[in-house]
């Protein structure tokens, strides 16, 4: 199909599993994560939060706290040279907007959301620093808030901000709905629902900040976005070029770690102690207050001809913003461009809103918008396939998008669909049904796609960088400002740059996420890493390729495309070597550069018109096909996943381990979603903000997941590859649904789907 | 106050506050970091340490109270600067992703081993179910736990 | 964690003593998985810890019939005992449901108990066997029925100078048993938790049938209508749905944010159902 196939043979280190460099340092522990740090004459920092969700701020004193022995500093909004975030798109310049996303550093007169910051604290040690937390006194008026979006929606609710409570709003129109809807041989209509859902990494959010020579404040933290160092010189009100993010192997992101999490409050109190100031978000600060995944109500009106070919979907979507903008614009713009799935629809009409709520604020998590909406989706096909008796995989088979086809946004898809063989593979892959090993005990399987997209938005003009340079010893440098979230971002970049340079990967070191010291790339969210940061590699070891092989040329005789690079020598056609160090001293003699920057600039576009449907939005999409069996007890309502396949076009596997371990851990987090996650918020307060009331799958709740690895060789990434972050996390919410209600009959539309829901949807509760 | 153990085979005599865990002694007091801090309440299996051979919450135990009981923490697998074979199956299977999981998982499954040396994947699962992990799925490292078990990389 | 003082007696009556003069500003520590959570929490105190771990409270023991728990024995122990699995096998397989793996390492008896969570394991099982608690305070020593010893949520008839120092109850050897719990999530708290025993006579007719529910109410439940529709009767499956209904009709569980009331009480009787199933399966394979 492209020269990557036509490669692949060739390839020597792209393709193979090999073993990440990192894991040998995490099975010792020799990885030193964010908390890891200590410095000495190290303060503590601790947060002092709002336990209300709507309140005015009447009275802060802080006298009592600063004077306790061991504090050194206690801050409040007042304090902060300028106390507004700007958290529109992290880590790029916008060209989406006004959408109006900042937010206070600190709390000002008032409070939008529980957990809200109000002040800082840094003492000698971490026990001080929470005593004099204690200490400072704060008094609250509460007023009213509002704590679902109908509510925040409705006349005369109380206003989150200034402005009313619609955030943002995305339509979509394409073709005559009602009538292609009137002309249906089904019609199905569906309500659903899902839930507020936290990254819930193990690694809470964490980090140490100094002030390094020069005068620059340095803060090493775990985050998948080192170019917030400009939102904290912002608020410190300081150049950009004095402040450093280092960012640390992340004990997990999943989006979580997007937005600014301590580095603001850091950058402060190290600016104003002039000492070295730690702050470890506990479990209970980390699910109370960081940003989460939007909570969707879906509502979906799909027709079908008795082929099984939907003919029109009228589709409305609400969600929730909680306090805060952050990225909820962009979130559900994913949400409308993604509502019809990967499927062929001719007339479509989508009305997306995200309203302000007094809820604890949203904004990016693994899926992006396009997975809530995968729920609704594959629920209703399934229903359209039901109405019909038609079996799963043949409904999705006739709908399937084809490359060439436009989505109701009016992109074109340029790339290859594999949505047909990977439904079937993914069936497939289930083995032979299981018996029910009791009477009331029902079995039954579920097929869900999806469609994610990779890369951002192409009017944000997205670029990555990287330098790769050869030391005299032949020994190979990455730098690249990508985070590692533990996905294996950075030993991906080593395996590209050893595919092309030759290297042995264990001859490679790679410095990643250092917006000091390694060139800038941009954020690890969006599935856009290897994309990205994979192509800046790619180019840049090209490049620096083709410097090398002129001088090797010139020593060997003959022409430099006839010469390869393999096993840290230059090799020639007819079998003759030149060793690598030798090439590099003559590099050196002649003045050749041994090292090279290079710059990806990903396809870029101008901003769409969504409702005339005017053009691209993304750069490309990763499809997903996934099936589960469940077993329902139909006694209790408690499912039980027996099996489970999920298949993915990757476009190329650089690594197919790390490939199939992104799968599988994303199809857990879905399972988790579909199961049993979910912030519970009652009036504003979350219920959940402990790992033994927020939960997440253990090894004992979930199946083995069988990764099904389809490569088309057709994607956009470095030797075709395709995003696969997220897409994983889509489709196992709505496997599950639609296997339950092949298992019973009953269709269950609210997430997660808890036993005691199944039970009331099979009437064991009338 | 002076809490005693005996850490990763050495007998160690501590000054500590009476209210800090053997976590806080091990990673504030000792720069210890290969126990992480994950919940402080027991659930999430990143502070475990073995305690006389069995694994326990670290978040959970008074440093005060250890009265001289063995301690091992990961550290304490070294193998003459080599990696023990369930590390080596670990990095293998692709049991690792961001790897704050990692020393717990493998500290726990060592434990359990002891006492069930030839368990099917379902009993690894049952064992393992108190350590969470975000990123794996948990396919890989029963995969890896497995691998070792059959004695696939020199065990046994 | 708020600063305390930390006290480590080596015998009861030293123990005892520390409970004496600090009274409510004390707090006794066992296992601990309870306890520093909510010291982490700051949601208790205490001025003094006494850490009740050096006290010879560990023993297992069988004496006429009657098997004696101490307060410290580990959830561990009860799942590896063999005595436990001899004389009482109900508690080792209750155990293997509480929490997970660390928290069996150090749980102990003593401590599940008095701090009475009502959807905990083993303050069900005592309920169901009938145990009695040996209590001991600087005052003296006395014994009580787990049946009045919960109070409600995380409350008991405990005073703040006393130590629960065992549980002592009938061997129940020739019992079927069975503890079925449904939870939300694989190791977690039970939604609802039931354990019930039967023995049965020679001519396969329920003797002695014992039953309690956890999860459904303030406090664990001693499901004694059962037990009365049970005894006597041939345990057929219609006669144990019975039986179970009946368990079932007369709870009243309350609703949480998590679980709806009425669903605990529809799982409470299907549970009630296989358990009573299975401690009857049990029966007839041990006589
Ligand atoms: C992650 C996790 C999951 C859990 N899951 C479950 C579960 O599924 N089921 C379950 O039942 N429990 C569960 N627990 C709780 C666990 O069983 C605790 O061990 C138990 O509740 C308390 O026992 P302890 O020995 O740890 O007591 P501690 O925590 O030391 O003490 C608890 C309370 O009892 C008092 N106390 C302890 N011993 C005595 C004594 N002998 N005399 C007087 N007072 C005493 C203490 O002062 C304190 O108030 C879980 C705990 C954790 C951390
Ligand atoms: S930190 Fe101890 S179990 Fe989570
Ligand atoms: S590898 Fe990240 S938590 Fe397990």
């Amino acid at each position: 199909m492209t020269d990557a196939v036509a490669t692949r043979d060739a390839l020597r280190i792209v393709g193979q599993p090999v073993v990440r460099h990192d894991a040998r340092d995490k099975v010792v522990a020799a990885t030193a994560y964010a908390a890891d740090w200590a410095l000495p004459g190290m303060l503590h920092a601790a947060v002092l939060r709002s336990p209300y969700p709507s309140a005015r701020i009447v009275r802060l004193e802080t006298k009592r706290a600063t004077a306790m022995a061991g504090v050194a500093v206690v801050l409040t909004a007042k304090d902060v040279p300028r106390n507004t975030l700007a958290t529109d798109v992290p880590g790029q310049t916008t060209a989406v907007g006004p959408l109006r996303a900042t937010l206070h550093v600190l709390a000002e007169d008032r409070v939008r959301h529980q957990g809200e910051p109000v002040a800082l604290v840094a003492a000698e040690t971490l026990e001080l620093a929470r005593d004099a937390v204690e200490a400072i006194e704060v008094e609250y008026e509460v007023t009213p808030g509002v704590f679902t979006p109908e509510a925040a929606l409705a006349p005369g609710a109380p206003p989150v901000h200034g402005t009313g409570n619609l955030l943002a709003q995305w339509r979509i129109a394409r073709g005559d709905v009602a009538k292609a809807l009137a002309g249906a041989n089904v019609v199905v209509e569906g309500e659903y629902t899902t839930q507020l859902v936290d990254a819930a990494y193990l690694e809470p959010e964490s980090g140490v900040a100094w002030i390094d020579s020069d005068g620059v404040i340095t803060i090493r933290l775990s985050t998948q976005v080192i170019e917030h160092f400009r939102d904290v010189a912002e608020v410190l009100q300081v150049p950009q070029n004095r402040v450093r993010v280092i960012g640390t192997y992340l004990g997990g992101g999943f989006g979580g770690k997007e937005d600014v999490t301590v580095e603001a409050y850091l950058g402060l109190l190290t600016l104003k102690t002039g000492r070295p100031v730690k702050m470890v978000w506990t479990r209970q600060e980390s699910l109370l207050s960081r940003a989460k995944r939007h909570p969707y109500r879906l509502r979906y009106r799909t027709g079908a001809n008795a082929h099984g070919e939907i003919v029109a979907q009228q589709i409305e979507l609400l969600a929730d913003a909680g306090a805060y903008a952050y990225l909820s614009a962009l979130v559900l713009l994913y949400s409308t461009v993604t509502a019809a799935g990967p499927y062929r629809v001719p007339a479509v009409e989508v009305d997306a809103r995200v309203a302000y709520t007094n809820n604890p604020p949203t904004s990016a998590m693994r899926g992006f918008g396009a997975m809530q909406t995968v729920f609704a989706y594959e629920s209703q096909l399934d229903r359209v396939a039901r109405a019909l008796g038609m079996d799963p995989v043949a409904v999705r088979r006739v709908n399937a998008l084809r490359r060439g086809d436009t989505l109701p946004v009016g992109q074109v898809i340029e790339t290859h669909v594999a949505i047909p063989e990977l439904c079937e593979r993914a069936w497939a892959a289930l083995g032979p049904p299981t018996a029910a090993r009791a009477p009331h005990i029902k079995v039954g399987r579920g097929l869900a796609c999806n469609f994610q997209p990779y890369g951002r938005i192409v009017w944000l003009h997205d670029w990555a960088s990287a330098w790769v340079g050869f030391e005299m010893d032949g020994s190979l440098v990455i730098r690249c400002g990508c985070p590692d979230v533990g996905g294996g971002q950075a030993s991906s970049l080593c395996q590209i740059a050893a595919e092309v340079l030759g290297v042995t990967l264990t001859r490679i070191s790679v410095h990643v996420s250092d917006s000091a010291l390694t060139p800038l790339a941009g954020t690890t969210t969006a599935s856009r890493q290897l994309y990205m940061s994979g192509n800046a590699v790619l180019k840049t070891a090209r490049e620096l390729r083709a410097g090398l092989l002129g001088v090797a040329a010139a020593m060997l005789g003959g022409d430099a495309d006839d010469l390869d690079m393999d096993e840290d020598r230059v090799v020639t056609r007819d079998g003759r070597t030149l060793a690598i160090a030798g090439l590099l001293a003559e590099c050196a003699r002649v003045g050749v550069p041994r090292s090279h920057l290079g710059v990806y600039h990903a396809p870029a576009g101008e901003p769409v018109d969504l409702a005339t449907g005017s053009g691209k939005v993304f750069p490309d999409y990763t499809f997903g096909a996934h099936a589960a069996e469940v077993e329902v007890d139909t006694e209790t309502g408690l499912v039980r996943v027996l099996g489970y396949a999920a298949a993915h076009d990757v476009g190329r596997a650089i690594n197919p381990q790390s490939v199939e371990g992104q799968i599988q851990g994303g199809a857990v987090q879905g399972l988790g979603y579909g199961l049993m996650e979910e912030v519970v918020v009652e009036n504003g307060i979350n219920l959940t903000t402990s790992f033994a009331t927020y939960l997440i799958p253990t090894a004992a709740d979930v199946p083995d997941v069988r990764a099904v690895v389809v490569e088309s060789g057709e994607g956009l990434g470095p030797f075709n590859a395709r995003g696969i972050g997220e897409p994983p996390i889509g489709p196992p919410a709505a496997a599950i649904a639609n296997a339950i209600e092949a298992a019973t009959g009953a269709r269950i539309t609210r997430l997660p789907i808890t036993a005691e829901r199944v039970a009331r949807a099979l009437g064991l509760l009338d | 106050m002076i809490a005693r153990l005996v850490l990763n085979g050495r007998p160690r005599e501590v000054e500590v506050r009476p209210n800090q865990t053997l976590l806080e002694l091990l990673r504030d007091t000792l720069g210890i970091f290969d126990v992480k801090e994950g919940c402080d309440e027991g659930v999430c299996g990143v502070c475990t340490v073995l305690l006389d051979g069995r694994p326990v919450s670290s978040c959970l135990v008074l440093a005060a109270g250890l009265r001289g009981r063995a301690v091992v923490t990961l550290r304490g697998l070294e193998r003459n600067g080599g990696l023990h074979p369930l590390q080596e199956a670990f990095v293998r299977h692709g049991a690792v992703q961001c790897g704050f999981c990692t020393p717990g998982m493998l500290l726990t499954t060592l434990a359990f081993l002891e006492r069930e040396p030839r368990p099917d994947r379902e009993a690894i699962r049952a064992a393992l179910e108190g350590n969470l992990c975000r990123c794996t799925g948990y396919t890989k490292i029963v995969d890896a736990v497995e691998a070792y078990v059959r004695g696939e990389l020199g065990h046994d | 964690m708020h600063p305390f003082e930390y006290a480590a007696p080596e015998t009861l009556d030293q123990a005892l003593g520390l409970l004496g003069e600090h009274g409510d500003e004390a707090k006794v520590l066992a296992g601990g998985q309870s306890l520093i959570p909510i010291l982490h929490y700051r949601l208790a105190r205490p001025r003094v810890v006494i850490d009740i771990n050096g006290l010879l409270l560990g023993d297992i023991v069988v004496e006429n019939g009657r098997l004696g728990v101490g307060a410290l024995v580990r959830y561990h122990q009860l799942e590896e005992s063999d005595v436990i699995a001899r004389r009482c096998p109900v508690l080792g397989e209750a155990a293997r449901l509480i929490g997970n793996v660390r928290v069996r390492t150090l749980g102990t008896v003593g401590g599940s108990l008095v701090h009475a969570d009502p959807a905990a394991e083993l303050p069900a099982v005592m309920t169901a066997l009938d145990a009695r608690l040996a209590v001991a305070s600087p005052s003296g020593r006395r014994t009580v029925a787990a049946r009045e010893f919960f109070t409600g949520p995380l409350t008991t008839m405990l005073t703040a100078d006393e130590i629960v120092t065992g549980v002592e109850m009938d061997a129940v050897s020739s019992y079927g048993w069975a503890v079925e719990e449904l939870s939300r999530r694989a190791g977690d708290f039970a939604v609802v938790a039931v354990v019930a025993l039967v023995s049965l006579d020679r001519r396969g007719r329920v003797d002695d049938a014992r039953v309690a529910f956890g999860g459904v109410a303030d406090r664990p439940v001693w499901a004694r209508a059962v037990e009365d529709a049970l005894r006597g009767r041939e345990p057929t499956a219609d006669v144990l749905a019975h039986a179970a209904q009946t368990a079932r009709d007369a709870l009243e569980p309350p609703s949480d944010a998590f679980v709806s009331g009425a669903y605990r009480r529809h799982v409470a009787g299907v549970l009630c159902r296989r358990a009573l199933a299975r401690a009857v399966a049990r029966a007839l394979g041990r006589t």
